[in-house]
Order: C-alpha cells, then sequence, then structure tokens
C-alpha cells in the first residue's frame, strides 16, 4: 500500500467518524425540547421558558437548563433586532408554542403559577399577553 | 440636535430623558414571576418572527 493510500483511507474514516458524530448531535438535538415536555416532568412556562413541573433529577434539570439557556440567546438575538424586550420575545414565544408545542397529556403554566395538563387535543389556553 | 444633546446629559440628568422618547433604561431587573410586564402590540408584531424562530430551531422550542 503506499503512503497515499493510505492517507486516503485516514482521511475517509476521519471523514466518516466526524459525519457520525454530526448525525448523532442533529438526532439529540432534533427533538431536545420535545422529549423533555414528553416524559411529564417538564411543561412550558408563559414567560417561554421551559419549567419543571415537580422535582427532577439533575439530568432532567440540566437538559431544561441547557435548553432554555439557548432559548435565551435566541431571544436575546431577536430582541436586538426588534427593539422589543428578551421578556417581550420570549412572552411572544410562549404564545406560539402554547398554541403549538404542548401535546395531548403534556403541561403547560400560565402567569398563576399553577401547572395544568392538557387534557386529550383540547385547546390550551393562551396567556393574555398573546392578544 | 438638542434631543441628542440631552441625550448626552442622560447620566447627570435622567429628568430631561422626558422630551426622548426612544431612550428606554438599559437594564431591567430579573423577573422572578410570570407576571412580567408585556406590550401586547410588541408581541402580535412579533408573531412572524417567533414562528421562523420556532420553525427553525425544533430542538430548542
Amino acid at each position: 500500500m503506499t503512503r497515499r493510500m493510505k492517507l486516503m483511507i485516514a482521511a475517509g474514516l476521519g471523514l466518516a467518524a466526524l459525519a457520525g458524530g454530526t448525525a448523532y448531535a442533529f438526532v439529540y438535538q432534533a427533538d431536545a425540547a420535545g422529549q423533555l415536555r414528553a416524559t411529564g416532568l417538564v411543561g412550558e412556562q408563559s414567560d417561554g421558558y421551559l419549567g419543571l413541573v415537580g422535582s427532577a433529577s439533575a439530568d432532567i434539570r440540566s437538559q431544561v437548563d441547557a435548553v432554555n439557556i439557548q432559548r435565551r440567546a435566541y431571544y436575546t438575538d431577536l430582541a436586538s433586532r426588534r427593539s422589543a424586550t428578551i421578556e417581550e420575545v420570549a412572552a411572544a414565544t410562549a404564545c406560539t408554542l402554547f398554541a403549538t408545542r404542548v401535546g395531548p397529556g403534556q403541561y403547560y403554566r400560565l402567569p398563576d403559577g399553577v401547572w395544568r395538563r392538557r387534557n386529550g387535543s383540547e385547546p390550551v389556553p393562551r396567556p393574555d399577553h398573546c392578544g | 440636535m438638542r434631543c441628542w444633546a440631552r441625550i448626552s446629559a442622560v447620566l447627570l440628568a435622567p429628568a430631561l430623558l422626558a422630551g426622548c422618547v426612544e431612550v428606554t433604561a438599559p437594564e431591567r431587573p430579573i423577573e422572578i414571576n410570570l407576571n412580567i410586564n408585556i406590550r401586547q402590540e410588541v408581541v402580535v408584531s412579533l408573531r412572524e418572527d417567533v414562528r421562523d424562530l420556532i420553525e427553525r430551531n425544533p430542538g430548542v422550542f
């Protein structure tokens, strides 16, 4: 085997490993928030962030924190581009999340602070600020 | 412009801000409850942006 062939094989293996890693990261990222909501331990809040419905493991808590940190970064970016506050962007996002992302049997929390479970396919009530 | 002169004096004389509507406080206290003060017209104006944001980042939303 020539040196050049060896190099090509090594490069190919490297690329394959990279692609595999990226694919895995994508699968994990693709539905992180949805999977957390589906556990029933995590719900959507009217402030635009995920919240813990009851007590949860450190693992769940850290996953919720990770999602919320990313959300805050997106909210901050959009707020700066639209002359709105981060809280307003977050609350506006909650309106759409309540309407489209809280599945049957999943939890949501209105400004009254009470966790409620969506009953079947009944619509989730929208926070007052949604208009 | 007179208004800009007032903005430059904002640190010394915050009361003068009354005439410059666009200037807002840079920092807000961190809200710890869910009853945040939200301008409804802003929420409505953000609707399209928010929909795009959610659709482009399914893992986060």
